[in-house]
Order: C-alpha cells, then structure tokens, then sequence
C-alpha cells in the first residue's frame, strides 16, 4: 500500500470518526439536561399567572403553582387567596380531572369569566385560556420544566 | 470591550454566550473539512487538494449565524444549530461529489451547476433559519389567524391543481415567471399551523366524551369535522396530484398532533382505519398506486423498468456495507446517466449510505434523532397548549418525512417522493425546512413567552399591522 491509499483511509474514516464524535458531544449534552429534569421532578403540574391585578394583591406578574384542586377566594382559607373588592369569600374551583382542567363556579356575587365567557356551572380549561375573578386576570399555564 | 458592551446594553442588546454551540459548530467544521478533503483526494487522486471555497462559504454563514444569535441574546436550543448545519454540510459534499450537470439555473446570467446552486440554496435556507430565529418574538400572528392560513394552504393547493406542471406523474411544481417552487413544502407548515391552533383552541372540548357509535364514546360530532376534512384532503392530494408522500406526511402528522393533544388512542385507531380504507380504495381504483407496492414487494419483477430505480439502491446500499466506499468512491454513473435516477433528490440516502456505509447512515438517522430530542423537549417545555402542539407539529414535519423517505430508500416501505429533509437538492425544501427549525430556535426561548402586548403607541409599522389584522379578523368571521 503506497501513501496515499493509506492517507485516503484515513481521511475517510476519521469523518465518520469526527461526525460520531460530534453526536457523542451532543448525547453528553442531553444526558445532562435530562438528569437535571429528573432532579427537579415531584413538580406542580400547573402554574396560575396573575396577568392583571388592579388593586395589586397579589401583585401582577406572579404565579402560583396549581394542585390538582384549587380554590380561589377572597378567604384566607382558599389556596389561592385574591384581594380584590369584587372577589367573593369563596369564588371558584379550578381542578385538574385526569385528562383536562376545569373551572368551576361557587356561587360567587360577580362571576367567574373565561377567555371573556361567564361559567354558569363549569368549563373545560386548556393551557393559555384566560380566567377572570373580580377584576383579576388569571391564566392558565403549563409548569415550567427546565 | 466593556465600551463595546456598554454600547449594545444602551441599544437593547444584551449578548449571551453560548458556549455548548460553539463547540457543536467547531466539530462540524472540522468533520466537514476532514470529509471534503477525502472527497477531493479521491477525486484527484493525489493529495493535492484544490480550493475549498464552496465549504468555506457554508462554515461561514454557520459561523455568522451563530454570532447573530449571541448578539441577539436569546436563551434559546444550542444543539439544533450545529445538527442542522451537519446535515447541511453532508447535503453540500454530496452534491459536489454528484454529476455536476444534473441541475442548472442560470442565475444573472451565469449557469449556477449542481454544488454551486445547492450552496445558493443552503445559504437562503439557513438566512431564512437564523432570521426567523432572531425576529419572531411573538406568535400572535400564527395563532390568531388559523382560519386565514388554512384558506391560503388550500388555495396553493388549488393553483398547484390548475396552474401546475406535471413532472415524473407528480403534479407539485408551480412556476411564476421564471421562479418555480413546490407549494407542497409550504403547505406542510401552515397546515401544522392550522391544526396546533384548532386542537389548542377546542383541546379541553375533544377530551370530553358525548355522543357515541356504538361501543365508540366519541366527543361531541361538530368538533370531529376537521378530522373528516383532513381525510378528505390527503385523498385528494393522492388522487389528484399523485404525490402519495405527502399524503402520508399530512395524514401521519395530523394523528400524532390529535393525540398529543387529546391523549386518546380511540381517535389514533379510528385515523389509522380511515386511512386504511382510504388507502385500499385509492389502490383498487389507480395504478400508480399499485405500481408503487408491486415494485416494494417484487422490485425485480420489472428491474430495466419500474424496478430499476430501486434494485439500483439495494445495489448501492451493498456496495456500501460497513465502512462505505468513501466519498467520491461510489459507482456514480452508468454510460452517462447517474446510477440511480432521482439520486440527488429522493434518493441521496441511498447516495450517502453507499460512500459512508452503514455507520454513517446510522450516524444520519442520528442526527434526525437529535432534531426530534430537542423539537419534544421544546415542545414539553412550552408554556401554553399551542406552543406545544406547534413545536410538535414542526418536528414531526422534519421526522416523519426523513423516516417515509429513508424507509422508502432502503424498501422497508413503498417508496413514496419526498425529499430528505436539509440534504436533498431543491430551494423549496431547503427554505421551508430552514425556516421550521428556526421556528422551533424562537419557540424555545422561555423569554418569548410573553403575552401578546397591547399596542402602546401606534407608530406607522403598527397602523399598517393593524390595518392587515383587521383584513384577517374579517376572514375569519367569515370562515368560522
């Protein structure tokens, strides 16, 4: 074998070496990330943004993490606690039920309003629809997982 | 350099580091050139090399993508970048290595061959890929307007049915004036588009059950109808333009989409079904069809005919065997015609797997992998139903088509055109693809997740904006 059928060899497979090496960097890389996933698993599985809040409690911008049952009052008793003069004491329920969340409304003075729409008994609620409390603006989003 | 950086601060601009991409990019560089320089080698049969300058064109824009994405500071993936630009550079040594006659454009005035006229291609494609992934901060515009990009995806369909050439018993290209373009690539966009901002919208109203046909609960009848609608469309696109592939694409993608967001197997085995009955239907009653699984099942049935084009693949994939031929070591072409036809666009798997052998084509569907990895992880990320089912949708697109074509190359199922998603030749492909993996970059940015803003102050940009969105506020009432 002269040189230069060695040095083609080589060539050749030293790019199928380079392109299995650049797909072991990138598997590292995933292996990392997924660990750190499953570090931080046992999370909510909701979160509840507060996209507006005109008498400012609690504060717009914040979020609250969801269980699978939550009530939303002006009540210190309810998981979710919102100070606003047209908020009742016991306002509504928002409930994840195996496949979907749901709202549900307690009677409440002024109403619980989603994407715009009054709830008369209960809705099926998907991730980003809007949930109106009083003047509260709430949405409903997924859980952050990285 | 901390002026530098105060200066960018001052403008908006805080640049982010991003290191893991770098260092992706810097392997790709290097394997690309390791593979050009085998190619070259075995081309000119000495060491001499010759000039690199269609590869040092490509790393570059790689280069000055990546940098536009430092400066622009967006946390977004750090690994799609690097995969894509892989797949692109295996793409450009692929198609310096082919016949350099099988495509030409003349493009101001001077005749662009094959390599030269990919590269073209590969750099709007990835410009399109890092300018989508830099500008779309906001997805208002996809999600509000579902009805609209329907309408415009069937209406592309419509001008492809009337004004469309037909080539090889395909009816896909379109052309206007002296551009041409396959709408086929755009459609699979919008239509994933359409679909993520429907089930987004009716999700919570499709999980639920009450009408029922027999021992089936299904949810609520009008709801069901864009799933018919949809059946409806993948047959016509198989009855009248005779593309099976994209048929398949749509239908598979649409499956997969209903059931990330519902979760019920029901509906999966109900499209399965549908499609199978469609699919018996359309082979009882047109013979391409027929042709297409008599040449699966017995190639050499017919092998200087219908089976020619893919005895000649098996033929490549075994001269191939473990560590290939090398690059530019394939048989390329017999008396002048290229050993495989269509082998620079159906076919460069076939291509690739004969001068890589079987480790490289293992290491391409690993790069697929990779792009579906990330694309999921976007998608489980994502802060609402229609991010998700969006970033879904897109890496399926990719995926799903690299599986039909792959599967139909090595005969594994009946083979069907599409092209190999970032490798083949073709600037439709290549755009539309750029321009999804750039969508998927902007999607991961959590950044992003902003809501929509109310406008603050109506500047000349916004009243235009504003008068378009009314046009399209009004279609939609129309249509739904």
């Amino acid at each position: 074998m002269d040189t230069f059928t060695i040095a083609l060899w080589v060539l050749r497979l030293a790019f199928v070496a380079l392109i299995y090496i650049f797909l072991l960097l990138v598997v590292r890389g995933l292996w990392r990330d997924l660990r750190a996933g499953i570090a931080s698993a046992g999370e909510p599985i909701g979160r509840l943004l507060v996209v507006a809040a005109p008498e400012g409690q609690p504060p717009a911008g914040s979020a609250f993490a969801l269980d699978a049952v939550n009530s939303i009052g002006r009540d210190v008793n309810n998981s979710i606690v919102v100070e606003d003069t047209f908020v009742s004491a016991e306002h509504a329920m928002l409930t994840f039920r195996g496949r979907a969340w749901f709202i549900e409304d307690r009677g409440s003075t002024n109403g619980t309003w989603v994407n715009g729409q009054r709830v008369e008994t209960y809705l099926p609620l998907g991730f980003g629809d809007e949930i109106q409390v009083g003047q509260v603006r709430l949405r409903l989003e997924r859980p952050r997982i990285t | 350099m901390t002026g530098l950086r105060r200066g960018l601060h001052r403008a908006g601009i805080r640049p982010r580091l991003r290191r893991r991409e770098l260092t992706l990019l810097l392997v790709v560089g290097l394997a690309l050139v390791t593979g050009w320089a085998s190619l070259a080698a075995q081309q000119a049969g000495t060491l001499d090399l010759g000039e690199p300058t269609l590869l040092i064109v490509y790393l570059g824009v790689l280069l000055a993508i990546h940098v536009a994405f430092l400066i622009s500071g967006r946390r977004m993936d750090q690994y799609l970048l690097p995969t894509a630009g892989m797949l692109g550079g295996l793409s450009l040594l692929l198609m310096m290595r082919l016949p350099q006659g099988m495509a030409g454009q003349s493009l101001f005035g001077t005749l662009l061959p094959l390599a030269p006229l990919q590269l073209v291609w590969l750099v709007l494609g990835f410009g399109l890929l890092g300018a989508v992934a830099v500008l779309v901060r906001n997805d208002g515009w996809l999600r509000r307007y579902k009805y609209t990009w329907a309408a415009i995806g069937i209406g592309l369909l419509l001008l492809v049915f009337i004004f469309g050439d037909s080539r090889g018993g395909q009816l896909l290209t379109l052309r206007i004036g002296p551009f041409s373009g396959q709408p086929s690539e755009l459609l699979k966009v919008i239509l994933v588009v359409f679909v993520a901002g429907y089930l987004a919208e009716n999700r919570a109203l499709l999980t639920m059950t009450s009408s029922r046909l027999g021992p089936i609960r299904m949810p609520p009848v009008p709801y069901m109808l864009p799933m018919l609608v949809m059946w409806g469309l993948a047959l016509a696109i198989v009855v009248i333009q005779r593309d099976l592939g994209a048929a398949l694409l749509f239908f598979l993608i649409f499956l997969a989409l209903l059931y990330t967001a519902t979760r019920r197997a029901a509906y999966v085995l109900t499209g399965l079904a549908l499609f199978a009955a469609g699919g018996f239907v359309v082979y009882e009653l047109f013979s391409h069809v027929q042709q297409r699984i008599d040449i699966w099942l017995d190639p050499s049935a017919d092998p200087l005919g219908a089976g020619y084009q893919i005895l000649r693949a098996m033929y490549a994939f075994g001269r191939g065997g473990v560590l290939g031929t090398g690059l530019g070591g394939g048989l390329p072409q017999i008396g002048g015609a290229p050993a495989i036809p269509a082998i620079h666009t159906d076919f460069v798997f076939a291509a690739l797997a004969e001068e890589l052998g079987m480790l490289g084509g293992l290491a391409i569907l690993a790069l697929y992998g990779i792009i579906a990895q990330r694309g999921l992880r976007i998608a489980a990320t994502a802060a609402d139903d229609f991010r998700a089912l969006l970033a879904t949708g897109l890496t399926l697109v990719i995926v799903v088509q690299a599986a039909i074509i792959i599967g139909g190359n090595l005969r594994v199922i009946p083979l069907t055109g599409v092209t190999l998603p970032l490798i083949s030749y073709g600037g439709s492909s290549l755009l539309v693809n750029g321009a999804i993996v750039g969508l998927l970059l902007a999607l991961s940015d959590p950044g992003a997740e902003l809501p929509p803003l109310p406008s603050r102050r109506p500047s000349l940009w916004r009243r235009l904006t504003g008068r378009a969105r009314d046009v399209g506020g009004r279609i939609e009432e129309a249509i739904s």
